[in-house]
């Protein structure tokens, strides 16, 4: 416990004086302000360029708010994972390959404490960088568009958040058992496609597949997700996060021979 | 009292074998030093030792409650952290109080000399600097036993003898195992000596015992002429070597002492332009038990 | 659109894009020894709203 406070300590450092905690939130932001606002400035776009024919007259319906906030997930999904891959790839294959971890690993060092200094944190700025994200999405969309309902919005962050942390937790676990960052990159890309893709092509029938936490959390915005499915899914889901923070602990005191001396 | 006791310490990788059957023991408060040439094996066994790499086969003992503290041959530093808050951290995750580990880690700055760089970032630091930052954290706790990877190798010599001068005042209540290629540091400053080549340990014991068994060490006489040292060479009842000019007579094999020649000189009427005890420097021992094996 | 909505909407992201330039160009100054020339990051960093800051930490900077 109190190592991990020492190296809790360290990782902030870290990640406030590369400026991660300002760029991973500030490209979240971006993506959440986009989709509103393209939306509404589309007709007036396609209208400018021309092409159409004169006097013809175009109606664009508008879009319902929950809409945009479901595509506002969708550049998540997309753009903001391969952000955060990029930027937690290196967390622990990149401290062994420079080096730096030697002078922590020659002490008495606890491993897990080790690795969950590095998986909270992460976890931390990931989870603030989507908040923000909808938060931007959400406050363009109800300047432009309309209302969404609070609780609905609570709601579906609250499950995406559940898939964010597995996310982090697989890129952690891939950067502590992989030799470098581009290679944990490479990894955690790989889990993550095949995830999305076994899913899509068997996965009708698995209502409970953590694979479907994003659905669910958009399906908060129309309806609500079966509460049985979700509640399997979220604890499937924690369940695999339990299981990389324990791997990934491992992993990263079996690696320890693989720091540059 | 011995504090580790290596027992038959081998690592292989594969079939080559970068460290094999390496046994020795390590007294309390002594220095020994570890000599080689680059990849007889010195970084792994010290690797070994620190506990970073495990041994493929073979046996570490160590005394109960051992500190050890570690400097790799070129130490990296997080370079967002300054000097303070890396030896701090370092202190408290060898288990220094929290209270007490700021005080500690700004003294043991104070000592490696970066008391004015204390505050500036690790990145910024120079090779000279880090080497010190090196010992810093490598001492920081107090540790019993100090392994040292070429501490001063990458140094110049003013930086060179400043951490020598460190060592030494450390060397006062501290077991220190290091490794080294420039035996001059080596001869200053060691109980004992292990020279390694590729993988093996090829001689060990101490300064003395080895220069005894490879040195041969001899009194020089120097005379003005060949002839007269051949006269005076040709009087004498001790074991001699006669070489133009110069008798050298060996002191071991019941050779005689540095008096007993000085008595014989004293009334000795040949031009004699000095004598001398002379003998082999580690350097040459090293060289010739290395091409000896 | 009117104008109290035309402010609401742009403040932030005049906001966010003020606090990654300033960020971004403090940081430069004080770097010893950045990805690339620092005139041309400079210039980046200034132009390009919010892309040219994130991409200077992103890219640009290094651990120094």
């Amino acid at each position: 416990m109190k190592q991990f406070s020492i190296l809790m300590q360290k990782e902030w450092r870290e990640n406030i004086r590369n400026y991660k905690i300002y760029w991973v939130p500030a490209i979240f932001i971006l993506l959440g302000i986009t989709e509103p606002v393209v939306n509404f400035f589309l007709p007036q776009i396609l209208q400018s360029s021309g092409g159409l024919p004169e006097g013809a007259v175009f109606e664009f319906p508008t879009p319902p708010p929950e809409q945009i906030l479901a595509a506002v997930m969708e550049q998540f999904q997309t753009i903001g994972m391969a952000v955060l891959i990029l930027a937690y790839m290196g967390t622990v294959a990149g401290e062994r390959k420079s080096g730096t971890a030697t002078l922590l690993y020659v002490r008495p060092l606890s491993f897990p404490a080790y690795f969950l200094s590095k998986w909270v944190v992460a976890s931390a700025i990931s989870l603030v960088s989507v908040w923000v994200g909808f938060l931007a999405g959400y406050y363009y969309t109800l300047l432009f568009f309309d209302r969404v309902e609070g609780m609905e919005l609570f709601q579906m962050v609250g499950t995406y958040s559940i898939w964010v942390l597995l996310i982090v937790s697989i890129i952690v676990a891939a950067s502590a058992a992989m030799p470098n960052g581009g290679l944990a990159a490479a990894v955690a890309f790989a889990i993550y496609l095949i995830l999305q893709l076994t899913d899509g092509l068997f996965g009708a029938a698995w209502s409970i597949s953590p694979v479907k936490l994003p659905q669910y959390a958009a399906a908060w915005l129309a309806d609500s997700p079966d509460s049985g499915s979700l509640t399997g899914a979220i604890g499937i889901a924690a369940l695999i996060i339990l299981a990389l923070l324990v791997f990934g602990s491992w992993i990263s005191w079996k690696n320890k021979a693989k720091t540059k001396v | 009292m011995s504090i580790l006791e290596v027992e038959k310490l081998t690592k292989r990788y594969g079939q080559e074998s970068a460290v094999e059957d390496l046994s020795f023991v390590l007294e309390k408060e002594t220095a020994t030093a570890l000599i080689g040439p680059n990849g007889a094996g010195k970084t792994t066994s010290l690797s070994m030792l620190a506990d970073l790499l495990s041994p493929s086969s073979g046996k570490i003992t160590v005394a109960e409650g051992l500190t050890i503290g570690f400097l790799p041959q070129y130490p990296q530093f997080f370079p967002w952290l300054t000097a303070l808050e890396f030896t701090e951290m370092a202190a408290k995750l060898s288990g220094i109080e929290s209270k007490k580990a700021r005080l500690q880690a700004s003294r043991t700055l104070g000592f490696v000399g970066l008391e004015s760089a204390m505050n500036k970032k690790t990145g910024t630091f120079s090779g000279g600097m880090k080497q010190r930052l090196g010992l810093a954290q490598a001492i920081v706790h107090q540790p019993k036993l100090l392994l040292l990877d070429e501490p001063i190798s990458a140094l110049d010599p003013t930086g060179r003898r400043e951490i020598m001068d460190l060592l030494k005042a450390l060397q006062r209540d501290t077991t220190i195992l290091y490794s080294t290629h420039i035996l001059n540091d080596a001869e200053e400053m060691t109980d004992q000596l292990l020279f390694m080549k590729d993988g093996r340990l090829i001689e060990q014991g101490s300064l003395n015992n080895v220069k005894k068994r490879h040195a041969s060490p001899h009194i020089r006489i120097r005379f003005a002429n060949p002839n007269q040292a051949a006269e005076f060479a040709g009087r004498l009842t001790w074991e001699r070597e006669l070489k133009g000019a110069v008798v050298f007579l060996p002191v071991y094999k019941n050779g005689p002492s540095m008096q007993q020649v000085l008595e014989v000189l004293s009334s000795e009427k040949q031009d004699i332009l000095g004598v001398d005890y002379q003998t082999a420097s580690l350097e040459e021992i090293f060289l010739k038990v290395v091409a000896a094996k | 659109m009117d104008q109290t909505t035309l402010v609401l909407a742009l403040l932030p992201i005049l906001i966010i894009q003020f606090a990654l330039m300033i960020f971004a160009l403090v940081d430069l100054i004080k770097n010893p020894n950045p990805n690339g020339p620092k005139w041309m990051w400079g210039i980046l960093i200034v132009v390009i709203n919010i892309i040219g800051p994130i991409l200077y930490f992103v890219v640009g900077r290094r651990n120094y």
